[in-house]
C-alpha cells in the first residue's frame, strides 16, 4: 500500500514543479521578447543621457553636502550680485493704493490683509474697514447737485482734518460722529 | 494607409531569408496568419491554436515549452525542430511565435522585426475595437491642425524677434542680464516672489509682455470705469521694473493688491503655495484677456497669453479588462503634478547621503512621469461602465500627454496630507531631475504604442519630435517644513544660474541647482530656449518705446 502512495505523490509533486518552470520559462520570454523589441527598434535611447545626468546629480549632491567645499553664505546678509546689502525685512516705505497711508514694504502684506478687511485677522476690524469702506465710497463718487452741497463740504473738512496730523483713534472717534450726524 | 514615422523608429533591416520569403510569397503567409491572431483584452497579441488543442511540435510530438508556426507550411515546431526545419526544408526559415505573434528566423536564430507583418497585427488591434478607428481618423485631422498651430506659434516667435530694437541701457551696472532684479518680500511673500521671477524669465511669457502684447491704452478706460486693479496692466509694470535697468529691489505691492482682488480667497498674510499662486495667476489672466478678447471660446482655442504659452492637453484612457474597449477623454492643463515615485521605501530615510547614492535608489523625474503614465487599475467603487459589454466592469486607467505646451511646468506634490491619520506633512526625498528633457515617451503616441507592444505602426495625432524636446530654465525649491518655510527660485539665462532669494540675486553653481530641493521645474521647448539664448543684445529696455506691429493670428 505504501509504495503506490509514494509514487503518486513524487508524480504529483514533479507535475506541478514541471507546470510551474513552464509558466517561469513563458513569462521571462514575454520580458525578453519585449525587451529584444525596444532595443532593436532603438526605442530606448535616452538611457546613456539618463546616466550622464544622475551622475552629475550625484556629483552635485555630494559637492554640496561637503561642508568645506561650500563656499557660498546662506545668510541673508550677503552682498548679491550688483554689490548691493539688503536688510532682513524691506524697508522701502511706498503708499498704500487702498487707504493712502505709508508703509514700509516688509509689512505691506499683514497691512494690506486688514486693510482690505481679508483674511484671519479681519474680524476684529469690522468697525475700521467698513467705515473706511464708506469713506472711500463717498470720495469717489461724482458731484452731486445742489442739495447735497453742505455734506460734501463738511466731508472735505473732516478730510483736512485728518492730513493734519490727528492721531489714529481721534480720527475714528470723529468719523463715528459723522456717521452718527 | 497611414504613412510610417520614420523618425520614430530604427527599421530594422530584414535579413536575407525574410526578404527572400517576402519576394516569393507576397503577404500570403500574414494574411493566413491575420486570420488566426487573437488580440486579449489588455492588448497583447497571439496565434489561435487549431481545434482547440493543444499545440504539438510536428516532428517529435513534444507539447512542452515555445512552439512556432511556420510560414510556409504551417507545421508547429517546438524551439529545437525550429531550428532544425529549415535544413530539411529548403526556404522554410520564416516562424511566427504563436504565443506573442512575433516573427522569427530558424536559421538567424534571431527575433524578426516587419513593418508589414506589425501593420497585420495593428489591423487585427483596429477590426476589434470598431471605435478605435473612428478615433484615429479623427486624431489625424487634429494632428493637421495641431502641427498648423504649432508651426504657428513659432512663426509667430520668429517674426516677433525682428520687430525688436537693440537699445544699450547706460544706467546698467553691469553686464549681467537685464532681466534680474531682486524682489522685496511684503511680508511672508516668498511664495508669490520666486513664481514671479520664473514667469519674468519664461521666454514666450516674456517676449509677449516686452513686446507691448497688454495694450495699456485701451486698458486705462476700462478700469477708470471699472474701478478694478487689472492685473494684466499690473504683471506689465513688473516687467517693465524688472527690464528697466534699475537693479535695486523692487516692491510688488500695487501687483499682490491686485492679486488679492482677483483671489480674494488667498488674499490674507500667510504663507502660501507657491503652486497654488502660480495656478490662480493663470487663472486670473485668462479670465481677464478672456473678457478683453471677445470671440475666444473654450480653452482649446484661447488666445490669452496664459494658455498660448503654458497650455497642454492630457489624455485619460480608461479601458475595460473583460472586453478591450477603451473610452478616451482629454483635458486641458497649465501644468503636470507629479507624484513622487516610491521606488525608496520609508526605512532608507535614515540612511546618510553616502549611502543613498551607493543605493543608486534615487527618486528621479523620469520615474515621477513613469508613474504619472503608468496604467492603473481602478478600485472598486469606480467601476467603468463599459458601452460594449453593457455592464460594470474592472478597468485600467492610463495617463499621457496629448498636446506639450511651450513652456512645461512640473509640479512635484510634497505636501501629503493622509486621511486617515488626519495629518499633513512635507516629503523632503531628493528628487533628481535633467537640465534637458525629452517627453516623447509621455506623448500619447508613445503610451499607445508601448500599450500595444511597440509595433511598428504609425499611432499618429502627436507633433513631432522637434516639439518634445525641453530644456529646463527655472526652478522653484523649497525648504524648511509644511507650516514654516521658504521658497527660492533658481533662474538659468545665457547658460549661467541665478538664486533668486527675495531681495537677494546672487550667481550660483549647477552643482547647487542639481542638488536643490526642487518644488516646480520649468522647461521650455528647445526651439524657444535656442532662440532666447541667441537673442540676448535684443531684449528691450523700454517696452513702452517699441512699435507694436499687428501680426496675423492663426489661419
Amino acid at each position: 500500500m505504501s509504495v503506490p502512495n509514494e509514487e503518486n505523490l513524487s508524480s504529483h509533486s514533479q507535475l506541478s514543479s514541471h507546470f510551474f518552470l513552464d509558466l517561469l520559462d513563458s513569462i521571462i520570454v514575454d520580458v525578453a521578447s519585449e525587451c529584444h523589441r525596444v532595443a532593436r527598434l532603438g526605442l530606448d535611447s535616452n538611457l546613456e543621457e539618463e546616466d550622464e545626468e544622475l551622475k552629475l546629480s550625484a556629483q552635485a549632491r555630494v559637492r554640496v553636502a561637503d561642508p568645506s567645499n561650500s563656499n557660498e553664505a546662506n545668510g541673508k546678509y550677503v552682498v548679491d550680485i550688483f554689490g548691493q546689502t539688503h536688510p532682513p525685512v524691506a524697508n522701502e516705505i511706498f503708499d498704500c493704493m487702498n487707504c493712502g497711508r505709508s508703509i514700509m514694504a516688509g509689512r505691506f502684506a499683514p497691512h494690506l490683509e486688514k486693510c482690505m478687511g481679508k483674511g484671519r485677522k479681519a474680524r476684529l476690524k469690522v468697525t475700521r474697514s467698513s467705515t473706511a469702506a464708506q469713506n472711500r465710497y463717498s470720495r469717489g463718487s461724482p458731484s452731486p447737485g445742489s442739495t447735497y452741497s453742505p455734506y460734501s463740504n463738511y466731508s472735505t473738512n473732516s478730510m483736512n482734518r485728518l492730513a493734519n496730523g490727528t492721531s489714529t483713534f481721534a480720527g475714528e472717534e470723529h468719523s463715528n460722529g459723522t456717521l452718527e450726524s | 494607409m497611414l504613412l510610417r514615422n520614420p523618425s520614430l523608429y530604427t527599421n530594422p533591416e530584414p535579413c536575407q531569408h525574410l526578404a527572400e520569403y517576402k519576394l516569393k510569397h507576397g503577404f500570403d503567409g500574414y494574411k493566413a496568419i491575420q486570420k488566426l491572431l487573437v488580440i486579449s483584452p489588455i492588448g497583447k497579441a497571439s496565434v489561435k491554436k487549431p481545434n482547440t488543442k493543444v499545440p504539438r511540435c510536428g516532428f517529435c510530438n513534444g507539447c512542452e515549452g515555445r512552439f512556432y508556426l511556420c510560414l510556409i507550411c504551417s507545421s508547429f515546431s517546438c524551439l529545437d525542430h525550429t531550428l532544425l526545419h529549415p535544413q530539411s526544408e529548403t526556404g522554410h526559415a520564416v516562424f511566427v511565435d504563436i504565443e506573442r505573434a512575433e516573427l522569427f528566423c530558424g536559421v538567424c536564430r534571431d527575433q524578426l522585426y516587419d513593418p508589414d507583418f506589425d501593420q497585420v497585427v495593428m489591423s487585427k488591434h483596429s477590426l476589434g475595437v470598431a471605435s478605435g478607428v473612428t478615433g484615429n481618423e479623427s486624431i489625424g485631422q487634429r494632428l493637421i491642425k495641431r502641427r498648423r498651430l504649432a508651426s504657428g506659434v513659432v512663426g509667430l516667435d520668429l517674426q516677433k524677434s525682428k520687430c525688436r530694437v537693440s537699445t544699450k541701457d547706460l544706467r546698467e551696472k553691469s553686464c549681467y542680464p537685464v532681466g534680474l532684479r531682486g524682489l522685496n518680500n511684503l511680508g511672508s511673500t516668498c511664495f508669490m516672489n520666486s513664481v514671479l521671477q520664473v514667469l519674468l524669465n519664461a521666454p514666450p511669457f516674456r517676449d509677449y509682455f516686452l513686446s507691448g502684447g497688454h495694450r495699456l491704452e485701451a486698458c486705462h478706460h476700462r478700469r477708470t470705469a471699472d474701478l478694478m486693479c487689472c492685473l494684466l496692466c499690473d504683471v506689465n509694470a513688473i516687467f517693465s521694473a524688472a527690464y528697466s535697468g534699475d537693479r535695486s529691489p523692487y516692491s510688488p505691492a500695487q501687483f499682490l493688491y491686485s492679486w488679492w482682488q482677483h483671489s480674494a480667497n488667498l488674499a490674507c498674510y500667510e504663507q502660501q503655495d507657491a503652486h497654488e499662486f502660480f495656478i490662480s495667476m493663470l487663472d486670473a489672466i485668462h479670465e481677464k484677456e478672456s473678457k478683453t478678447r471677445n470671440g475666444s471660446k473654450g480653452n482649446g482655442d484661447c488666445q490669452c497669453i496664459a494658455h498660448k504659452v503654458f497650455y497642454g492637453l492630457l489624455r485619460s484612457d480608461v479601458t475595460c479588462m473583460a472586453c478591450g474597449f477603451t473610452s478616451t477623454t482629454y483635458d486641458p492643463c497649465v501644468d503636470i503634478s507629479l507624484n513622487l515615485d516610491t521606488n525608496v521605501s520609508s526605512t532608507e530615510k535614515g540612511k546618510k547621503l553616502t549611502k543613498q547614492n551607493e543605493d543608486g535608489s534615487m527618486s528621479t523625474l523620469f520615474g515621477c512621469l513613469d508613474l504619472f503614465t503608468r496604467p492603473e487599475k481602478l478600485g472598486s467603487d469606480q467601476k467603468l461602465y463599459c458601452r460594449n459589454c453593457r455592464e460594470r466592469q474592472d478597468s485600467l486607467k492610463q495617463m499621457s500627454i496629448r498636446k506639450l505646451p511651450l513652456v512645461l511646468s512640473l509640479h512635484v506634490k510634497r505636501f501629503e496630507h493622509s486621511f486617515v491619520k488626519k495629518s499633513s506633512r512635507k516629503i523632503d526625498r531628493y528628487l533628481h531631475f535633467p537640465f534637458s528633457l525629452d517627453m516623447s515617451p509621455y506623448l500619447s503616441s508613445s503610451i499607445l504604442r508601448a500599450r500595444y507592444g511597440n509595433r511598428i505602426f504609425n499611432f499618429g495625432g502627436d507633433q513631432s519630435d522637434m516639439f518634445s524636446e525641453f530644456e529646463i530654465f527655472a526652478v522653484v525649491t523649497h525648504s524648511g517644513t509644511l507650516e514654516s518655510g521658504h521658497y527660492v527660485s533658481f533662474v538659468r539665462l545665457r547658460n549661467q544660474w541665478y538664486r533668486c532669494d527675495d531681495a537677494w540675486i546672487t550667481v550660483v553653481d549647477e552643482a547647487t541647482v542639481r542638488a536643490s530641493q526642487c518644488y516646480m521645474i520649468f522647461y521650455v521647448q528647445k526651439l524657444q530656449h535656442n532662440k532666447a539664448n541667441e537673442d540676448p543684445s535684443h531684449v528691450p529696455n523700454s517696452p513702452g518705446r517699441e512699435l507694436f506691429l499687428p501680426i496675423a493670428g492663426f489661419c
